[in-house]
């Protein structure tokens, strides 16, 4: 602070000490107090506001084992040692999504060959839901058969698929021509597409006799793999106790005539089309 | 030169749209390059006029369209700041992290730079930049998996319920062991500027994998 020069009259001398001393106190620094840190009533630096969300699904694992892929995403408890050896075995009872290639692969990983030659590969992936998160204590289950016996076990392990996809290797497309009359009338007067997809329903009650549901679906599963069923997908619905194989209304017909013979159906199976309802049984 | 707000023409949406069908091919190609997934699974198609590959698996597709679906809303509406798409190994330590920071100016300026052949062109970039990305990056350890994070310009929680678009696909804060990478390495990819969108790549990877 600079020199404060205080001007006052001569002749009142005896004020002067009290003028000197109320202006020392009006020059003293104005008391001030620290005001206390903003705390805001909610958290502004908790861990939560800078996390990133993400879906509570883990991702699905895929894993390759031979001609095989395998994919799970269910949660799992950790494993033991004994549980692992275990873990190779398939699982009975799962649902098992199946594609067919043309060709089974070798490996998967790395060079450009692998990767080529894997692409004509048969993939199985078991579906379930679940919507635990990823982590260490929920890790997807992951059964996976070993390299060997990968062509084996389609034929002898029990595993369910439940859908199949036809491959359009060696198939010669029909014509239009091979509808039949009333077929053609039928298509004619819906006025369907000739690649629209069609619905054969096959129940229970189709199945009589010996063979259950399961055979059932597993001739077929096969009949499908060995392209014999045009532009087919197949699913079983286990719930319904039903199989649906979905076929192009071009070759409704002819698939409808081959699983009625060769999986040796009773009883009728119908054809539903979407929003048209059943329009034909055989 | 107009400008717009994001009001008008429905920008959000339009940005929203172009962001995650790119994503969508990103998130594959990252799949594939980083060999999350056997490679038996990814077929080779064309988008943004280069060859990608992508996953045929159904139930992958259908899990990175949900997630994809559920992150929409907040793109729309500007909320996500960053996707992330983080390759974790067996332990679910995150190993990779394909950084999409994502930016949306506020005013929309129409120009020959907004026309969506000029922002393909842009996007394409990216994709070429993820294909050879792994000649920069090291090798992952065998049994990844991955997950895609957003990171919100808000809270996360706020947010919650902005993503909950699907109902059986429920969303939740990621874990901090999830977010977190040690010593990592910075590997800037790619960056963009349109008057749409601004956008840069970036992996951070750990230094020890195994």
């Amino acid at each position: 602070m600079e020199d404060v020069v205080l001007h006052y009259q001569p002749g009142s001398a005896a004020g002067l000490s009290s003028l000197i001393e109320r202006t020392e106190k009006l020059l003293e620094p104005f008391p001030y107090r620290t005001p206390p840190v903003f705390t805001p009533w909610f958290p502004t630096t908790t861990i939560d506001c800078r996390l990133p969300i993400r879906p509570a699904k883990p991702a699905p694992v895929v894993t390759y084992s031979g001609d095989l892929f395998f994919s799970d995403n269910r949660p799992q408890t950790p494993r033991t040692a004994t549980e692992t050896n275990k873990w190779q075995e398939p699982k009975v009872g799962a649902n098992v999504t199946y594609k067919h290639h043309d060709n089974p692969g070798s490996d998967t990983r790395t060079s450009p060959e692998k990767r080529q030659k894997s692409k004509d590969a048969v993939c199985i992936s078991e579906t379930s839901n679940h919507l635990l998160p990823a982590s260490p204590r929920n890790k997807p289950e992951r059964r996976v058969t070993g390299l060997s016996c990968g062509k084996q076990q389609q034929k002898d392990c029990p595993i369910k698929r439940s859908w199949s996809i036809f491959t359009h290797r060696g198939v010669l497309l029909q014509n239009s021509q091979s509808l039949s009359k009333q077929f053609r009338h039928m298509v004619f007067t819906h006025r369907l597409h000739l690649r629209q997809r069609a619905k054969w329903v096959i129940s229970e009650d189709n199945c009589e006799g010996a063979r259950d549901i399961e055979q059932v679906w597993q001739t077929l599963s096969r009949s499908v793999q060995r392209t014999r069923l045009p532009t087919c997908n197949a699913n079983i619905q286990r719930e319904r106790a039903e199989i649906w194989v979905f076929c192009d209304v071009l070759y409704s017909e002819q698939v409808g005539r081959f699983l009625k013979d060769e999986l040796h159906l009773s009883g009728r199976i119908s054809l539903s089309i979407h929003r048209l309802g059943n329009i034909l049984s055989l | 030169m107009t400008t717009l707000t994001r009001q008008d023409l429905n920008f959000g949406q339009v940005v929203a749209d172009i962001l995650c069908e790119f994503l969508e091919v990103a998130i594959h190609l990252i799949l594939y390059v980083r060999e999350v997934y056997p490679s038996g699974i990814f077929q080779k198609r064309k988008k943004y006029n280069v060859p990608v590959q992508m996953s045929c698996h159904p139930e992958l597709n259908q899990y990175i369209q949900d997630t994809l679906h559920c992150v929409k809303p907040l793109i729309e509406k500007n909320d996500a700041e960053k996707v992330v798409v983080v390759i974790m190994d067996k332990e679910h330590h995150p190993v990779e992290r394909f950084v999409f920071e994502i930016s949306q100016p506020p005013l929309l300026s129409i120009s020959s730079d907004t026309l969506l052949s000029h922002v393909e062109q842009l996007l394409r970039a990216f994709i070429l930049k993820i294909s050879v990305c792994d000649a920069v990056l090291n090798n992952n350890p065998p049994g990844c998996s991955f997950a895609v994070l957003v990171h919100t310009r808000d809270a996360a929680t706020r947010n919650m319920e902005k993503v909950q678009v699907i109902k059986d696909f429920p969303w939740i804060v990621a874990d901090e062991q999830e977010v977190h990478m040690q010593e990592p390495r910075l590997i800037p990819l790619k960056t963009m500027t349109s008057d749409l969108v601004k956008m840069q790549l970036y992996v951070e990877e750990r230094a020890q994998k195994t």
